[in-house]
């Protein structure tokens, strides 16, 4: 195995590691509680899943039908069975098979 | 709602992310070997990074000869947004929350793996170190495996199969939204609506990394403002 590829492979996840897990040892959330830090930290969830939903999507959107048609379709799913069933597990897939399916009919 | 969640209902929970990831470290197994990367060298990648976009630009990174250290640099500060999810994630668990196997779980936290476990915080199920371990494992599984098949098939495995593909591709912003929607509250609109926009803007006249930096931190100081 090359070595810098091994080296930077460690690094990255020695880095990766620390920031995803030393936060939850040291609870450091705990440090916020009640001032400005509190409500940063807060939002930071919502606007987290809205920023990685906005940018898995923009990639899909285009302004030729046949390649927005199944990205409609599919979001119309998702928010049709979020509604009807509440479940995020059943929402997914059902946008993932609907826009499979669009795109298999537009073939 | 459970008394306590299990290894298997995170298991359970992982489903979405396990089909979404598959397709996707498929791809990067496929780019790691067309990059002149050995199959080992592209599953190391996936085993120790676990990052799907730092690990894309790693293999951009390690092809274009980039220095080690500014190749760590990089990705080092590509992932920083990690950072943000721990705190988040331990603030809408209880403060008596067990923590002490988090120097494992913890390691799994992906944006999809966070995103997932939030929302399953924000619609009542209590946290539990065994759901997390459920709910990291089934995603880390699916990554490695994703990318040890896509590295040993080579190019064109899903050429045959563009529905399939793109059924495949389209599961994760299936899932963000998803969750976007189970955490959706009148409170939290006008930190969604700026992280969103933020995050097009940014997209658009910076880069994909820029935008989702830029878009977290502008959401979550919109928290600040008081109402």
């Amino acid at each position: 195995m090359n070595p810098d590829l091994l080296a930077i492979a460690l690094l990255a996840g020695a880095a990766t590691w620390a920031f995803r897990a030393l936060p939850v040892i040291w609870r450091t959330d705990r440090l916020a509680s009640g001032g400005w830090l509190e409500r940063f930290v807060a939002a930071t969830g919502p606007a987290a899943i809205a920023t990685l939903f906005v940018a898995a999507i923009l990639p899909a959107l285009s302004p030729e039908l046949g390649q927005l048609l199944p990205v409609i379709t599919g979001t119309v799913a998702v928010l049709a069975l979020f509604v009807a069933t509440r479940s995020v597990v059943t929402a997914t897939l059902a946008g993932a098979v609907v826009h499979g399916v669009t795109v298999w009919l537009l073939l | 709602m459970d008394a306590h969640p299990r290894f298997r209902d995170g298991l359970v929970a992982s489903l979405p992310i396990v089909m979404g990831y598959f397709p996707i470290a498929f791809s990067f197994g496929i780019a790691a070997t067309q990059a002149g990367l050995t199959p080992v060298e592209a599953f190391a990648l996936s085993l120790f990074i676990y990052a799907g976009a730092s690990q894309f630009l790693a293999l951009a990174l390690i092809t274009s000869g980039a220095p080690v250290l500014v190749a760590v640099f990089t990705l080092v500060a590509m992932n920083l947004r990690h950072v943000l999810y721990g705190p988040a994630l331990m603030r809408a668990a209880s403060p008596e929350a067990g923590t002490h196997l988090a120097w494992a779980w913890a390691f799994g936290l992906t944006d999809e793996v966070f995103g997932q476990a939030l929302g399953a915080l924000a619609r009542g199920r209590r946290f539990s170190q065994s759901y997390m371990f459920g709910l990291g494992l089934g995603a880390y599984a699916s990554w490695l495996s994703g990318t040890a098949v896509g590295a040993v098939a080579g190019a064109g495995a899903l050429e045959g199969w563009p529905a399939t593909s793109a059924a495949l591709g389209f599961m994760l912003p299936a899932l963000f939204l998803a969750l976007l929607l189970s955490i959706l509250s009148r409170r939290h609109l006008p930190v969604i609506a700026v992280a969103g926009a933020v995050t097009v803007l940014a997209t658009l006249t910076i880069s994909p990394t820029g935008g989702i930096l830029l878009g977290m931190l502008a959401g979550a100081l919109t928290g600040l403002v008081r109402r």
